[in-house]
């Protein structure tokens, strides 16, 4: 049975947990909203590297660098797209 | 009877009564046509089955073609509208529904498949592989652009066209504005298309990631399937927010949801913003395509190499992440703060660096390069001067404050046509006219082609220069008319005739090939162009598995250098014949998308259980698909070597 | 399927197995954008409530928390099942897939309980530029998560008939995929929508 649950993944599992529940006590400790920001997006990308590294292999095969650049890229303009239009919406008009 | 009453157009005349009658004559001589040379089964089993990525490029091809007259007779009548003060040839509604779908068909279905279907036919050719990476998703990539397409063909006959323009800002957009279904049409028209263009992006991006030919490098990619993938990139990354825009809207429309209304919290500039969020973005995913066209003719003709690969090829993938990030240039005028003005106006000013950069490197290719003016050449070269002028009336509308002055004027118009004309369409013709040697086996009359492109540039620049002079002056953008007082008459008269000139110009590429059909000799070889790169290496007709044996590959013009003894002069020797593996042809992807085709159709008029049921065979179909055990079949050595002996390919 | 290179897993051993595993990541690619722009306009709106509640006065932290951990559950599972896979075992295989499904299906219950009780105390989805934009988000979710139990059951199924093979091997290797870039997306729902708004 021991063979299913490989150390790595289930390491993982745990430390996501971990995580989960770091992000929780923004709610349940009243934090500030500058403080409880700054925790949740550290733990969410924590979080989705780990999903990715772990999880998802994106390392393990030939195409890595074009997986990782894709991700990368992605992500970089969702940023944009999300920064730019709360530049547009909330922080400036 | 109340049930049919739905369909009926809600502001009828006499134009669209003409264009009704056109479409349904045209529908049953072609049905009877077909059904005359008993061509149905060809059609099926050729055509609409097939997953051969040329043959789905051609069919691309017919639609941009069609969608490109289309749209043409639109601009016509918007022209001539607009030739005389207080004309009466369209009204207000008529007007505002043409300059809509003149938009949008210019741009998603005639611009959109004629760059897919140089993907299509050219990346595959140029990186040396047998077929794209997912053939039956490009299968049903192009249905679902046709159904898309379709869909928006048919409102203006049944329903009404949509007529909030081709950008659609709320709250004009909404109920509450635009009773008719025209404006459901153009979310979920446009949603289907767009799902297809999506695939074909995810379907290029892989194929030039994996199937390139051995040796050939990314650096040693021909400079069009470097524009191809970047173009891809964009793709992918711009129309997921497209999507869920439409999506929004059309929720708005169907379920009164407050995404872009005017009260309970709805942001109707949220709609602005998401469409040129896409919206910037899609001109690079048309402008690229048509340098990487140019940056693959010029060399041919000024017999050199191109100038300056490499920072073409960082201009290029430069430009694919500021495309993203200049968005707000389209609404200076919204009323976001300065701040917001100020950083989008510098992106966008940044944006027109690397593009410089693209138009020195083909001036460096020129110099002291043995021109050769074939048609293709010519509209290059006519491209750099006129696409130079469009891009530097670009930076002046960039200028936020400025702006205040140009947007929504006759002077905006002007500048996006004078980019997408001598950029895109010019590089669509020189493309077409260069490649039509290895699409159809013969050569389009060179003196014929000179005298279109020549004739265009004519009617090109007395149909636009104008519009300049009165946008400044004041005349807005989409007003249907103007008073005799205004003074806009005679150089609205000077576009008028500017824009008959240019109709001339595409019924002579029309009449170009037909000629050509006629009269151009059959015996013109692989190579007729002495060109430089892969696709010239296949035998014309190029065979289903394009190459017998596949090239390897030691430089970046590796046709040339085979021709010609350089370091690729052994691209083909010592290779034997193995059989090689083509996917199966499949009606399913076609089947899927008229259910899709009617999914949208029954959606548009909110007819919701039909809706229901064709959204169920959609899923039949993927279900179908997942289940269903397909593994292609092969060409058997014999085989191919019969068909190279015939066609004097691999084996001399 | 020319050219299997044993070497490999079984999901990379065929040129169609890879190209589609290169593909399907180029897809998520598109998917981050796709929530981008969902969580783009969910913060354009967040504030824009109308007439209607606001997001602190709606939250509740009971289910928010049961479908995270649920989620997160089935992500591990998922990934187990994988491991499975590589081992050669496909009755582990089918198990952790069935487990992982069970899972999303109690999440999806938890979320249909979720959107009911929005409806009812008056947050439906027509109410506010607020509601409409965060039951579409949370629906777009909803919805990806419908659509991977019915993909898995169509996995399960193959594996179950015609074995692990490369093709199934690499469709439930892609459709793992699927379910981990899911969780990513909820993880981001989680912190930046609910407990933001509970901030």
């Amino acid at each position: 049975m021991a063979q299913f649950f490989p150390k790595g993944q289930v390491m993982g599992f745990i430390f996501s947990l971990v995580l989960t529940v770091a992000a929780m006590l923004v709610y349940f400790l009243d934090m500030s909203f500058g403080m409880g920001m700054a925790v949740l997006i550290i733990t969410a990308f924590l979080q989705a590297t780990l999903q990715l590294v772990v999880f998802m292999h994106a390392g393990e095969s030939e195409d890595k660098w074009a997986i990782y650049i894709n991700v990368v890229y992605g992500i970089v303009i969702a940023l944009m797209t999300v920064f730019g239009s709360l530049l547009i919406f909330n922080w400036d008009m | 009877m109340e049930f049919f009453e739905r369909f009926a157009i809600p502001h009828p005349s006499f134009l669209i009564y003409v264009a009704m009658a056109s479409m349904i004559i045209g529908a049953i001589v072609i049905v009877a046509g077909i059904t005359y040379l008993k061509k149905w089964g060809y059609l099926w089993r050729e055509w609409i089955t097939t997953v051969d990525h040329k043959k789905i490029g051609i069919m691309y091809l017919i639609v941009a073609l069609l969608m490109l007259f289309r749209g043409g007779i639109d601009a016509v009548m918007l022209r001539y509208q607009l030739a005389m003060p207080e004309n009466t040839f369209l009204d207000s509604q008529h007007y505002n529904e043409v300059f809509t779908t003149h938009g949008i068909v210019m741009i998603l279905f005639m611009a959109m498949p004629f760059i897919i279907f140089f993907f299509n036919f050219l990346v595959p050719l140029q990186i040396g592989a047998r077929d794209v990476a997912f053939p039956r998703l490009n299968s049903l990539s192009f249905w679902l652009f046709f159904m898309g397409m379709g869909l928006f063909n048919i409102s203006f006959v049944i329903g009404g066209s949509p007529d909030a323009g081709w950008t659609s800002y709320f709250p004009l957009a909404g109920n509450e504005f635009s009773t008719s279904v025209g404006t459901n049409y153009y979310m979920i028209s446009l949603q289907i298309a767009g799902l297809g263009t999506l695939m074909t992006g995810i379907n290029f991006m892989t194929t030039i990631f994996r199937m390139r030919a051995p040796g050939m490098t990314l650096m040693r990619m021909p400079m069009f399937t470097w524009s191809a993938l970047i173009a891809n990139v964009i793709i992918v990354f711009a129309f997921p927010v497209l999507t869920v825009a439409l999506a929004m809207g059309t929720l708005d429309r169907l379920a009164g949801t407050q995404f872009f209304t005017t009260d309970n919290g709805g942001m109707d500039m949220l709609w602005a913003n998401l469409f040129w969020v896409w919206g910037h973005p899609e001109v690079y995913i048309l402008i690229l395509p048509a340098f990487g066209l140019f940056s693959e003719i010029i060399p041919v003709f000024a017999r050199r190499n191109l100038y300056g690969y490499t920072s073409m090829v960082w201009s290029m993938i430069i430009i694919s992440v500021f495309s993203f990030g200049v968005w707000t240039h389209h609404f200076f005028t919204m009323g976001q703060g300065a701040l917001t003005n100020s950083v989008f106006s510098i992106t966008t000013m940044a944006i027109a660096v690397p593009t410089g950069v693209k138009i020195f490197n083909w001036l460096f290719t020129l110099y002291k390069g043995k021109i050769e003016m074939t048609t293709p050449m010519l509209y290059s070269m006519l491209f750099i001067p006129l696409f130079t002028l469009g891009g530097v009336t670009g930076v002046m509308l960039a200028m936020s404050a400025a702006d205040y002055q140009y947007h929504n004027s006759m002077f905006l118009v002007a500048h996006f046509h004078n980019v997408i004309i001598p950029g895109v369409v010019y590089a669509m013709l020189a493309g077409l006219t260069f490649y039509w040697p290895k699409l159809f086996g013969f050569m389009l009359n060179e003196k014929i082609g000179k005298a279109t492109a020549w004739i265009m540039s004519i009617g090109f620049v007395l149909s636009f220069i104008p519009m300049y002079i009165t946008g400044l002056d004041g005349q807005p953008r989409r007003g249907y008319t103007y008073s005799e007082a205004s003074g806009y008459g005679t150089l609205n008269m000077v576009a008028f005739i500017g824009a008959m000139i240019m109709s001339v110009s595409f019924l002579m590429l029309v009449y170009n090939i037909y000629y050509s059909f006629r009269n151009s000799p059959r015996d013109i070889g692989d190579d007729p162009w002495d060109a430089r790169s892969l696709e010239w290496a296949t035998n014309t007709p190029i065979p289903e598995y394009n190459f017998a044996v596949l090239p390897q590959i030691k430089s970046r013009e590796a046709f040339w250098d085979h021709k010609y003894g350089g370091k690729d002069k052994d691209l083909f020797a010592g290779q034997k014949i193995e059989r090689i593996h083509m996917p199966n042809k499949s009606g399913v992807p076609f089947i899927m998308n008229v259910f899709f085709f009617v999914l949208g159709f029954c959606l548009v008029f909110s007819m919701y259980i039909p809706a229901i049921i064709a959204f169920v065979g959609v899923l039949a179909c993927m279900a179908h698909r997942s289940f269903e055990d397909d593994h292609g079949f092969y060409f058997e050595v014999e085989e191919i070597e019969e068909i190279e002996r015939e066609k004097r390919g691999a084996i001399k | 399927m020319a050219h299997v290179d044993t070497s490999k897993p079984l999901e990379y051993q065929t040129e169609e197995g890879r190209l589609k595993i290169l593909g399907f990541w180029i897809f998520l690619g598109a998917e981050i954008m796709l929530f981008a722009t969902l969580f783009t306009c969910y913060f354009v709106m967040e504030g824009r409530t109308g007439n209607g509640p606001t997001g602190a006065e709606i939250f509740e932290i009971g289910p928010v928390l049961i479908e995270t951990f649920v989620l997160l559950t089935s992500s591990f599972t998922i990934g187990l099942a994988i491991h499975a896979m590589r081992l050669g075992a496909k009755k582990a295989t089918i198990n952790f897939m069935i487990v992982t499904l069970l899972l999303g299906a109690v999440f999806l219950g938890v979320e249909i309980y979720e959107f009911y009780h929005y409806a009812h105390i008056g947050a439906g989805i027509t109410v506010s530029g607020f509601t409409s934009t965060l039951l579409t988000t949370l629906g777009t979710h909803g919805l990806h998560v419908t659509f991977g139990l019915f993909w898995g059951t169509a996995i399960i199924l193959q594996i179950a008939k015609r074995g692990l093979n490369n093709v199934t091997a690499n469709k439930a290797f892609i459709f793992s995929l699927y379910w981990h870039f899911l969780d990513v997306v909820w993880i981001f729902i989680f912190s930046f929508i609910y407990l933001k708004g509970m901030l």
